[in-house]
């Protein structure tokens, strides 16, 4: 099936720029399979998706329609030794910005220090003042990440974003995981593939370890705003594989600052929350006093420490993309070391002379909103019109904070399977390690989420956007 | 246990028991037209009757179209706009199972959702349209596979509990609505033996208790025979006493009778009082009609009270220890 592959001018691809060892690995696994054969494996592996409801939900009826999130079973290869260093950036990375939380909602030491302006972080939308002096249980505040990375034609990995909120995806880990075990026995058998169904319990126990109580009495729950909420698949499969309870905000209340779920047999007290719900929607007494959503006092029970919140409320202050280009000022700040990991250059359109640059190199710069996700509110310079150029022109101009610019960085690409044409060719990836954080440190799962964008030319990976997904095999040994 | 989950369990429990009696109750009722021996108007309009559908579909389509079966079964399989459609029963099973998927089992769920998806992308369509006994066939034994998967491969704990209460108090008024349409429609018309046994037995089809009634009555087929195993019978699954003390069962398994940590239910007092006094009725004495109703009344009422009780999640505080035990009803 590899015998035509070619990589894309320009792009570093995952197969072909791998060494020879790794290279001739991902080769001999496909070899010998017929594309007739592998159309077969594939048609199996979406329906299992389908039948299992393995979906994400798109909401454009009353009923809504529920979507698989298309998988390509041609799985994406990283080495051990390319592993080590990513594991070792992204703890790194995780370390820094959880001191920055801390530092921002304590002393603001480094703001003092100006190693990053006062400005950016006080003017984040997503900075909340109303925090300033609270501690949370165990002091973790960022127990889950999804730090998405892009590898650029250099082959180097660049972090593109941190998500330190809601990051979703790790599902799709899991389940795309069990479809390579079932349909690509063969292949991840002789790849010797680290494995990552450990997850949940190591999710679990992350968890616990910041609870209020002792571990053996603490009730965790995971928090959904529902069953129309798009990533309520995963809100599901997380809290079955954990054996915890998956709530909604009405089933809570809280008395005396202490949370309680209201049961059959009337309320049953609970430690920790894993909440995948928005700040906003978290408490209406502190964040949205018209909203009904929410449950009222659940931040003073979290303020009295009465209960962990994972993640904690406020973290948005260090995943807001005004605040993104410091993460390596704040590497070196608070560690005292280089930072690992590259990240993409970015102009800041607050800042009069990188504005300048940026309004007069629109159509070769990727425009992002600093507090949009999901690849909405962007412009992609190169392949947008002169009327979109026009319009970020005038967005800039009125609200420059609200505004980065990046050049656009060419993605790595994969062999991937194009189902029209029965055929494997190259399509742009990139990658969404889980890293946990907890009173032991943090731990990185050994995967993650490679997303890749499947329509021919395109770089856009959202599921919602024509996006699929990959399983991602991290080696055990270097091929 | 949570009191949303609870809430989606029950309801999940009813509207498969809802799917799996209309599919049956369309299956008979296509068979009966073809016995040709009452107006097919007069057939389908029980139909509809026994789904709590007749007054929208005269509204929508008028009375001649009652005589017409595809436009009757195609309103009751496959019209969104129909609460009790089977389409819609099936759908709405669906989401609740799926908004408690980390309590349902996976088989369960799989099974469920492969049946939602068969009616929704076409296959169902299709085969309905070619084959609608087999169509409605399937749709029963996908529902019977559900439940069957959810009794054995889930932990027999409140959640089964409530989902097989909302399979028994649905089934409840299930029976005993299609007795009474039955009953009424019999009572419309002169006497006239090979029509009435016809019809009580196609009855006894519509509950599946044709060959368990053949086993317990030897052949003899009369409308008070009929009558009396479908409400009386303590051995056959689908009779009003049976579910009833099922359900009651389910109820002592959720709340058991002197547990300190939970005040007694009005619901299970109220249920048993109806299992009490159905039990000790003869049908024969009876207005049956009269007794039907008052069945589905009643039902309806312990629904009611179950979801004050158990599923509205007040936020009961807990009474000192002093307080305790609960004085039992």
């Amino acid at each position: 099936m590899l015998s035509d592959y070619r990589a894309l001018p320009g792009a570093f691809d995952e197969l072909l720029g791998a060494t020879d060892k790794l290279r001739a690995t991902v080769e001999a696994m496909l070899a010998g399979g017929s594309a007739e054969d592998f159309a077969r494996t594939q048609a199996l592996a979406e329906a299992a998706l389908l039948n299992q409801g393995v979906t994400f939900s798109v909401y454009s009826d009353s009923r809504g329609v529920e979507k698989i999130f298309p998988v390509c079973l041609l799985p994406r290869v990283i080495s051990a030794h390319e592993w080590a260093r990513l594991e070792r950036g992204l703890q790194q990375r995780v370390l820094a910005l959880e001191a920055f939380v801390e530092d921002v909602y304590a002393e603001q030491r480094i703001l003092a220090a100006g190693a990053v302006p006062p400005e950016v972080v006080l003017g984040s939308a997503q900075y909340l003042p109303a925090l300033r002096g609270l501690r949370p249980p165990a002091g973790v505040r960022i127990h889950i990440s999804g730090i998405d990375l892009i590898r650029d034609g250099g082959g180097v990995f660049r972090v593109l974003e941190d998500n330190l909120r809601t990051p979703s995806g790790v599902s799709y880990v899991l389940e795309n995981r069990l479809l390579s075990k079932r349909l690509l026995a063969r292949a991840f058998e002789a790849a010797r593939v680290r494995p990552v169904n450990q997850y949940p319990a190591r999710l679990a126990g992350a968890l616990r370890s910041v609870s209020p109580v002792a571990p053996e009495e603490t009730t965790i729950v995971v928090l959904t705003p529902g069953p129309y909420n798009s990533a309520f698949f995963e809100h599901s499969f997380l809290a079955r594989q954990m054996g915890v309870e998956l709530v909604e905000a009405a089933d809570l209340f809280v008395d005396d600052d202490r949370l309680f779920l209201h049961t059959i047999r009337g309320p049953k007290r609970v430690h920790v929350v894993y909440r995948r719900t928005d700040d906003a929607f978290l408490d209406p007494e502190v964040f949205r006093p018209d909203s009904l959503l929410g449950v009222r006092g659940v931040m003073r029970a979290w303020a009295k420490g009465n209960v962990a919140l994972a993640n904690a409320p406020g973290n948005g202050v260090a995943d807001d993309k005004g605040v993104y280009p410091f993460v390596p000022e704040m590497i070196r700040f608070y560690l005292g070391e280089e930072p690992l990991l590259e990240q993409v250059p970015t102009y800041q359109c607050a800042r009069p002379e990188d504005r300048t640059y940026v309004l007069e190199h629109l159509a070769e710069l990727v425009v992002k909103v600093v507090d949009e996700a999901g690849g909405y509110g962007m412009l992609m310079g190169p392949t947008s019109t002169a009327e979109e150029r026009e319009e970020f022109r005038r967005r800039i101009l009125a609200d420059p904070r609200r505004y980065i610019a990046q050049p656009r960085i060419e993605l790595s690409t994969c062999p991937t399977w194009v189902s029209q044409g029965r055929c494997v060719a190259p399509r742009r990836v990139d990658f969404r390690p889980y890293v946990l954080n907890s009173a032991a440190g943090p731990w990185v799962l050994p995967g993650g989420l490679t997303r890749v964008a499947l329509r021919e030319g395109s770089y856009v990976v959202n599921s919602s956007q024509g996006g699929g997904s990959k399983d991602t095999w991290v080696l055990k040994g270097d091929g | 246990m949570i009191s949303r989950v609870a809430d989606h369990c029950f309801w999940m429990g009813r509207y498969l028991e809802r799917a799996e009696s209309t599919s049956r109750v369309l299956r008979v009722t296509s068979s009966l037209v073809l016995d040709a021996i009452l107006p097919p108007a007069q057939v389908w309009t029980s139909a509809l009757a026994v789904c709590g559908e007749d007054e929208p579909f005269l509204a929508l389509h008028g009375s001649a179209a009652t005589a017409d079966g595809l436009r009757v079964t195609e309103f009751l399989t496959w019209d969104t706009t129909v609460p009790s459609s089977l389409v819609n029963s099936v759908y709405a099973a669906r989401e609740n199972a799926r908004s408690i998927r980390e309590v349902v089992s996976l088989e369960a769920w799989e099974a469920i959702n492969e049946l939602h998806l068969w009616l929704s992308d076409g296959g169902g369509r299709r085969e309905w349209e070619a084959r609608p006994d087999a169509f409605y066939r399937q749709v029963r034994t996908g529902t019977q596979l559900i439940l069957g998967a959810v009794e054995h491969t889930m932990l027999h704990d409140n959640a089964f509990d409530f989902i097989v209460l909302g399979v028994l108090l649905e089934r409840v008024g299930q029976t005993a609505r299609i007795l009474d349409v039955h009953h009424h429609a019999l009572m419309q018309l002169p006497p006239d033996l090979v029509r009435e046994e016809t019809l009580w037995l196609s009855l006894l089809r519509a509950c599946a208790g044709f060959e368990p009634f053949m086993k317990r009555k030897a052949g003899r087929v009369s409308p008070g025979e009929v009558a009396t195993f479908l409400m009386l019978e303590p051995r056959f699954p689908r009779s009003l006493v049976f579910c009833l003390r099922e359900a009651d069962q389910r109820l002592a398994s959720i709340r058991t009778p002197g547990d300190q940590s939970f005040p007694p239910l009005r619901c299970q007092a109220r249920l048993a009082a109806l299992e009490r006094f159905l039990a000790s009725r003869k049908v024969e004495d009876e207005d049956l009609h009269a007794l039907l109703t008052h069945v589905v009344e009643e039902t309806a009422a312990i629904c009611g009270e179950l979801h004050q009780e158990l599923f509205e999640a007040p936020q009961r505080a807990r009474p000192a220890p002093a307080e305790r035990p609960w004085a039992e009803a």
